[in-house]
């Protein structure tokens, strides 16, 4: 019964997101309701699914009946489970967040709630097809919310993050078309145990799964392919880029580590030793260049939007190493990147509603302003840096342990130096916040005509950024005691 | 040698598909106008389409509707999947274009460079 | 050893942290503030010393809260070493917030209640540090107290002390990342990070000599950036821009004693003595420490502000704990655990009176010191009896470990460190005894020359001038820089005289002096008496077998 939950999880907000549009004939502004009416049930959903799923193990569903290998199947185990409680957490959050920052627009909300599904799509889906499917329906949905905001520049970022975007999703649908010309299957199952057989060193599996990786890199962001980010997440509106920035990129990444930990599994790894090493060092590169990229920049959403090329280099090089120390190490990074950036966002969309600040010359002395959104923001960014007992720290650990056990020590050198690297911006930022000269003038400006876009930042708005960064510090020690219950040794087939 | 030459031209679909990659990736790259660089998108999926479609054919083989006594089908499984990819690129590039027709609305211009200069002066 | 489950290790952590509370709610009304300061600091001493009787008799007290990370429990345990920098700590705190009050209402600081939470929060997380039972526990509060100092450093918030507080950052967390990637190898290694007296099984048995020295070479090294182990130390004189009690923190009450308490749980606890003589690591670490001391103390001789000679001072001083902890035998580990207190109550008093100095005359260097012996009698005498404590002079606790360090490097078989930490006494009679000597028996126009400061490095070439004019104010009773009100100069530059009855400042300032001097003293006089010598020998005997 609780499998077929899974299909459940998905259709609610499917359905949902054509009511605002209905509605829209009679009402305005009715979206946000709806928007969190569904989002609730289904947040329900996903906890009886949680349940489901500590008491069986890993779940399974076919959808229409139609029997797998020839139906598409829906599937949950230890890898997809905390990213499902993700994006059901972080949608409720945002929607928090988004009732006075956001667009109230029925559409938007239309669009907010396509995206979840189309989320909640990629992690749940079995079949790799389908997983194309809903990448793109995430794809659209957030190239369409990015765009809502009000100047045109949004339009253009959305543009480009669209152009960027789909040729990752073609790349990965060449990808999976190779791997289907080898197999002739499409779920994720059958396609392990027959890559297998073809074998893992036959070049079209080869093939395959480099254009696999070439496709989700580039919607995960890492260096090189994360070109599309900074301008992306500078150019929409907060809300929707803390939604983004916490869950798209997040949900992609998972989809790369189901793919080559599940589909391709730990042996290909390390049947192609030249492969394993090369993907390990992509993710290492991208921990370096986003860090010193972070460093050079002005405008703190861009900053924001280098960190996270950083830190998915980190999850990258987890997923890469592939044993089921250093995979706990990278959904843990993963689930706390994604509340802590996410928040990171709110806090400064926070700071530029009711100052007007957007770049790091103006963050100087704003913890003195606003004490406890700067406090909570301090927290978040110390968080990345990794110092313990938050879940930055944590997720750093299992990562670090895993790469020594396999024996990377260039590779955990470079996970011990992103702390220091990860340092470098966060320190200024902190530093100027608190130490700053205050009030250059703009604040007073700002102020008068009522901060960016005349909106009001409620208590709800702040309260929300320091329960986050409540959680994430709990978070830590919390992540350890949940590592049996995911039986990640099981996914990876170790 | 030969082994390639054989191959290329017996598998001539699938140089067609890596040309037409490559015009698409190409001017999304160099087009300076920003509808071209849809176009080209658009190139580039097609290419991705070609490669699955072509990979279902099997010489000699039927349609995939089954009757009796009949003989091999090509597999409908490339077909259906193209289907849906047709549709995500038509909603795709129907979003492009929009988001091509605000940004007109609000900068007046499609080139990409001087995009970039109205945009820095904003 | 028997383990008893309490809640005390605990307590003494979370109690600071509750006091954070306390002070920032009462942040209007400065003497409630202060008093929850001083509450929490008596409370946290109290739940400490009543667990030293118990610890004395072989008693570990142990508090279990769940795991860290797989396979990493997360347990205070206050075991003997534990118990001697939390006593430490927690005792030092009681003068130092005591002073605290006394200075930065004295200068009239802002953002007070800042520095007292942070103050409390730093001390938390010193708690924190002395009861970790393992090496992952360690390394969580030793970030933090980097995170509860760090507004410290940066209080002034102008930008020497910004650009301080960064660099403390940059420096503390590369070290505290040094220290993640040796307990990473320890972990993979062995399996466990718990501490265990003598050392955890298989460390160096099982696995390469190489890989164990890696991961001393992290552990060590990684703590020794906060313990200022050269040529990782430039952060400490930097941080002297903090206000006074903070360097007194930094020096004495817990930073740099943090990290060389790191260091002593690695020697003792994660590798053992006997470990780290197979992999051959102790002798470098103690050449290092012993290259750290002679070099801190050169430089100390020509510096002019005299927070930073005690900078270079303290530097010098932790290398002697390391010297101690690296030569291994049991005298020399006495000797080295013994100058942790020492050393603390001494250098406390010493950073003690330059802020007391610098409130009353806003005076920083020590050329403009001469004669203020009559301003601030008492000041002055309390350091001097801790400068020569400094030196080894006996009754006063610098000997008693110097005495344990001397027999432990003949113990050693290394004739030559006692040799060098014989040179370093004369060098630090070198330094010190100007200061105290020119406060008493010179005035501002009689005042020596003093080459080794004023001089240009490598001489003078060409023509040495006939008559060297020593650097002395306007001799119009003010300063250029017009601190009339506070520099008590009569019109024809002398100090004002003070007497020996205590009004030359403040009690809460003076008082704390005097106190901790006084426990120098005591600690030179009778050190057992005072529990200090009786818990390293406990943690000694504990480690090695051997009853020093």
């Amino acid at each position: 019964m609780t499998d077929a939950l899974l299909g459940v999880v998905i259709a609610v907000p499917v359905l949902a997101s054509v009511v605002p549009l209905i509605a829209s004939f009679w009402r305005d502004k009715i979206g946000w309701y709806v928007a969190l009416i569904a989002l609730s049930v289904n947040a329900f959903i996903v906890a009886s699914i949680v349940r489901g799923f500590l008491n069986e193990g890993r779940l399974s569903h076919e959808v229409g009946g139609v029997s797998v290998p020839y139906g598409i199947e829906l599937a949950l185990d230890g890898l997809s489970v905390p990213i499902l409680v993700l994006v059901a957490l972080v949608s409720l959050g945002t929607l928090v967040y988004t009732r006075n920052a956001g667009p109230r627009s029925n559409s938007f909300y239309s669009g907010y709630l396509l995206l979840t599904a189309g989320l909640i799509g990629v992690t749940v889906t079995g079949d790799v097809f389908n997983l194309y499917v809903f990448i793109e329906i995430t794809g659209l949905t957030a190239y369409a919310l990015i765009a809502s905001g009000d100047d045109g520049r949004s339009a253009y970022a959305a543009l480009k993050y669209l152009i960027a975007g789909t040729v990752g999703a073609s790349l990965y649908l060449i990808g999976i078309a190779y791997a289907f010309v080898a197999t002739g299957t499409l779920n994720m199952a059958d396609l392990s145990a027959r890559l297998a057989e073809v074998g893992h060193s036959d070049t079209l599996v080869l093939t395959s799964f480099a254009f696999v990786v070439a496709g989700l890199g580039v919607k995960v962001a890492l260096f090189p392919l994360h070109t599309w980010q900074p301008d992306a997440y500078s150019s929409a509106p907060y809300g929707v880029a803390a939604y983004v920035s916490a869950l798209v990129s997040t949900v992609s990444a998972y989809a790369l580590g189901r793919l080559v930990l599940t589909v391709y599994t730990p042996e290909f790894l390390v049947s192609n030793p030249v492969v394993s090493s090369a993907l390990v060092y992509f993710g290492a590169l991208s921990i370096v260049a986003g860090s010193v990229l972070a460093v050079l920049q002005t405008d703190v959403r861009r900053l924001l939007a280098y960190s996270s090329v950083s830190q998915f280099g980190l999850v990258v090089v987890a997923f890469g190493i592939a044993n089921p120390t250093s995979v706990f190490g990278g959904v843990v990074t993963l689930f706390g990147h994604a509340v802590v950036k996410g928040s990171l966002f709110f806090a400064a969309g926070i700071f530029a509603y009711r100052l007007g600040v957007t770049r790091l010359d103006e963050y100087e002395g704003l913890a003195r302003k606003m004490p406890y959104t700067g406090a909570a923001f301090a927290v978040l960014a110390l968080t990345l840096v990794g110092v313990p007992p938050a879940v930055g720290f944590v997720g750093k650990w299992y990562v670090a342990l895993g790469a020594v056990r396999a024996g990377e020590t260039s590779v955990a050198v470079v996970i011990f130096a992103s702390t220091l690297l990860t340092l470098m911006y966060v320190a200024r930022l902190v530093d100027r916040m608190y130490y700053g000269a205050a009030g250059t003038g703009t604040s007073e400006t700002a102020v008068a005509d009522g901060g960016t876009g005349g909106v009001c930042v409620t208590y709800g708005m702040v309260a929300l950024v320091v329960l986050a960064a409540i959680a994430v510090v709990v978070l830590g020690p919390v992540a350890s005691a949940v590592q049996e219950t995911l039986a990640l040794g099981e996914v990876l087939g170790t | 040698m030969t082994g390639i030459a054989e191959s290329l031209l017996t598998q001539y679909y699938h140089v067609v598909f890596v040309l037409l990659l490559g015009i698409g990736v190409y001017t999304m790259i160099d087009a300076k106008n920003l509808v071209k660089k849809i176009i080209g998108l658009n190139v580039f999926q097609v290419s991705v389409f070609l490669f699955l479609v072509s990979s279902g054919y099997l010489e000699g083989a039927e349609p995939a509707i089954v009757k009796d006594g009949g003989g091999p089908y090509v597999n409908p499984l490339p077909h259906v999947l193209i289907l849906t990819a047709i549709v995500v690129g038509v909603s795709l590039t129907a979003l492009a274009l929009a988001l091509v027709v605000r940004v007109y609305q609000e900068y007046g211009t499609l080139d990409e460079e001087h995009l970039q200069e109205v945009m820095s002066d904003d | 050893m028997t383990e008893v489950e309490s809640l005390r290790p605990l307590a003494a952590v979370v109690v600071s942290a509750v006091a954070i509370f306390g002070i920032l709610a009462a942040h209007r009304r400065p003497n409630i503030r202060e008093a929850v300061t001083l509450v929490a600091a008596g409370a946290k001493f109290a739940i400490v010393a009543s667990m030293l009787p118990g610890v004395l008799d072989g008693t570990v007290y142990v508090t279990r809260l769940g795991e860290v990370v797989a396979g990493v429990p997360f347990v205070l345990r206050a075991d003997a070493l534990g118990l001697l920098f939390a006593l430490l700590a927690s005792f030092l705190w009681i003068p130092t917030s005591l002073y605290s009050i006394g200075y930065m209402r004295g200068l009239d600081e802002g953002n007070q209640t800042r520095y007292f939470a942070a103050f409390a929060g730093s001390l938390s997380a010193t708690m924190g540090i002395a009861f970790a039972s393992n090496l992952v526990v360690l390394f969580v509060f030793y970030e933090l107290l980097t995170v509860a100092t760090y507004p410290l450093v940066a209080h002034d918030e102008d930008e020497e002390a910004r650009a301080a507080g960064r660099k403390y950052l940059t420096y503390t967390f590369g070290g505290g990342v040094a220290v993640l990637a040796g307990t990473v190898l320890v972990f993979w290694v062995t399996g466990t990070v718990s501490f265990a007296a003598g050392g955890i099984e298989g460390l160096t048995t099982e696995t390469s000599t190489n890989v164990a020295r890696l991961a001393f070479l992290l552990l060590a090294g990684g703590f020794s950036v906060k313990a200022a182990v050269m040529p990782l130390h430039s952060w400490l004189p930097d941080a002297m821009v903090a206000p006074t009690p903070v360097s007194g923190l930094l020096h004495a009450v817990a930073v740099v004693k943090s990290g060389a308490f790191g260091v002593a749980r690695v020697v003792l606890d994660v590798f053992g003595p006997e470990a780290v003589a197979e992999i051959g690591t102790g002798l470098p670490l103690a050449v290092l420490a012993v290259f750290t001391f002679i070099a801190a103390s050169i430089i100390a001789l020509r510096k002019d502000n005299l927070k930073r000679r005690l900078a270079y001072s303290t530097i010098a001083q932790l290398s002697y704990i390391v010297m101690g902890l690296a030569l291994l035998t049991p005298t020399a580990l006495v000797g080295g655990l013994l100058h942790i207190p020492a050393h603390a109550f001494m250098k406390l008093t010493l950073f003690f009176c330059a802020g007391a100095i610098h409130v009353e005359t806003h005076t920083d260097d020590i050329s403009k010191m001469a004669g203020i012996g009559k301003r601030m009698p008492l000041t002055m005498s309390a350091f001097g009896v801790a400068s020569l404590g400094m030196a080894g002079i006996p009754l006063l606790a610098g000997f008693v470990s110097k005495w344990y360090l001397l027999v432990g490097s003949f113990d050693a078989g290394h004739a030559v460190f006692a040799f060098a930490l014989l040179l370093s006494g004369v060098l630090n009679i070198a330094y010190f005894w100007p200061i105290v000597y020119q406060a008493f028996f010179e005035t501002r126009e009689e005042s020596d020359e003093k080459p080794l400061v004023d001089a240009e490095l490598g001489g003078h070439w060409g023509k040495v001038p006939d008559h060297y004019t020593p650097r002395v104010p306007v001799a119009d009773g003010g300063d250029a820089d017009g601190e009339d009100e506070h520099s008590d100069h009569g019109a024809d530059g002398y100090w004002a005289d003070a007497g020996w009855r205590g009004g030359e400042t403040s009690p809460f300032v003076l008082v704390p002096i005097l106190g901790v001097c006084a426990c120098a003293v005591a600690l030179g006089i009778a050190p057992a008496t005072v529990y200090f010598l009786r818990v390293v020998r406990l943690i000694v005997e504990n480690v090695t077998g051997v009853v020093v």
